[in-house]
């Protein structure tokens, strides 16, 4: 009997002291942890001190990048018209779609830079319709000529004969069928001949009556 | 025979004991160590901190990018008002 009461007081008192030493080590780890937060947290206080200002200004700076994207983007699809997709996507491979999403619109992108070499885009954009040359004189082709009808076929609805008629696409501008001053109009005097009809010159035309 | 239960009963108790110290140990022995690997960490988040806190010194020119974007826009918008009297429409 006296063996086992020893016993048990033996294990309580190993019991106690396992319990205190190991606590009084992690009080001192506490102890640092401690200090080591008191070290870290006025950082912590300088970060989000630095970094309050940092939201109004990006939100400031994307809202004037996002009115001048919109402005510029107007403007192309004002100037370029069903072909604003195109353009972007030339310049900015992948952008095409991203950019009929953001006006709105839909269809298929054509990348007009692969249609068209630099400067050849321009000159179609300008005389729309006309009949851009296969090939220089001199010189590389400036569009494939193979698949060229094909793939102004894309860029464009329809030639002018295949046309839908309801949809109301204006042709190119006809230089002289209108002019201001045409040599054929008819003149309001009657006017003299200079030199008659073998092309001798008359020194007095004769009157008329 | 209550003697006998008498006895019975204190090497129980020792048993108990016994693993009760075991699992006190353990336990104990688990907090410590995960109490000693906290410092080391919290150090290095000082280490970074710091690091961070200096770098965040060059917010401030962000002011001047402000102040770059809004000039950009008023020269970009200038510019597309320029186009859009130069070019005709669609």
């Amino acid at each position: 009997m006296e063996i086992q009461v020893a016993i048990i007081l033996l294990l309580a008192t190993v019991i106690i002291a396992a319990a205190a030493i190991y606590l009084l080590a992690t009080i001192m780890q506490l102890f640092k942890i401690n200090s080591g937060l008191a070290v870290v947290l006025p950082l912590v206080g300088q970060i989000v001190q630095k970094t309050a200002p940092v939201n109004p200004i990006v939100d400031d700076i994307n809202a004037n990048l996002v009115v001048t994207r919109d402005a510029l983007e107007n403007l192309m699809l004002k100037k370029a018209g069903p072909d604003s997709a195109g353009i972007v996507e030339s310049l900015f491979p992948g952008e095409g779609a991203k950019f009929l999403r953001r006006v709105g619109r839909t269809g298929k992108v054509v990348n007009v830079g692969t249609v068209y070499t630099r400067g050849v885009g321009i000159l179609a954009g300008l005389g729309r319709g006309a009949p851009i040359g296969v090939a220089h004189a001199k010189g590389a082709a400036v569009r494939d000529p193979r698949y060229s009808t094909t793939e102004v076929a894309k860029l464009y609805p329809a030639p002018p004969d295949r046309r839908d008629p309801s949809r109301v696409i204006p042709k190119s501008p006809t230089i002289g069928k209108d002019p201001v001053h045409s040599p054929y109009e008819p003149t309001s005097t009657p006017g003299q001949r200079t030199r008659d009809a073998q092309g001798r010159r008359i020194d007095t035309p004769p009157e008329h009556h | 025979m209550s003697e006998t239960l008498a006895d019975a009963a204190l090497w129980i108790t020792v048993l108990v004991l016994i693993g009760s110290a075991v699992l006190l140990v353990a336990c104990l022995k688990r907090v410590l160590k995960a109490a000693v690997s906290i410092p080391p960490k919290i150090d290095a988040i000082a280490g970074v901190a710091a690091a961070a806190s200096k770098d965040l010194d060059a917010v401030a020119v962000l002011l001047t990018t402000q102040d770059y974007i809004k000039s950009i826009r008023a020269s970009v918008l200038d510019y597309g008002g320029s186009l859009d009297a130069a070019l005709p429409d669609y």
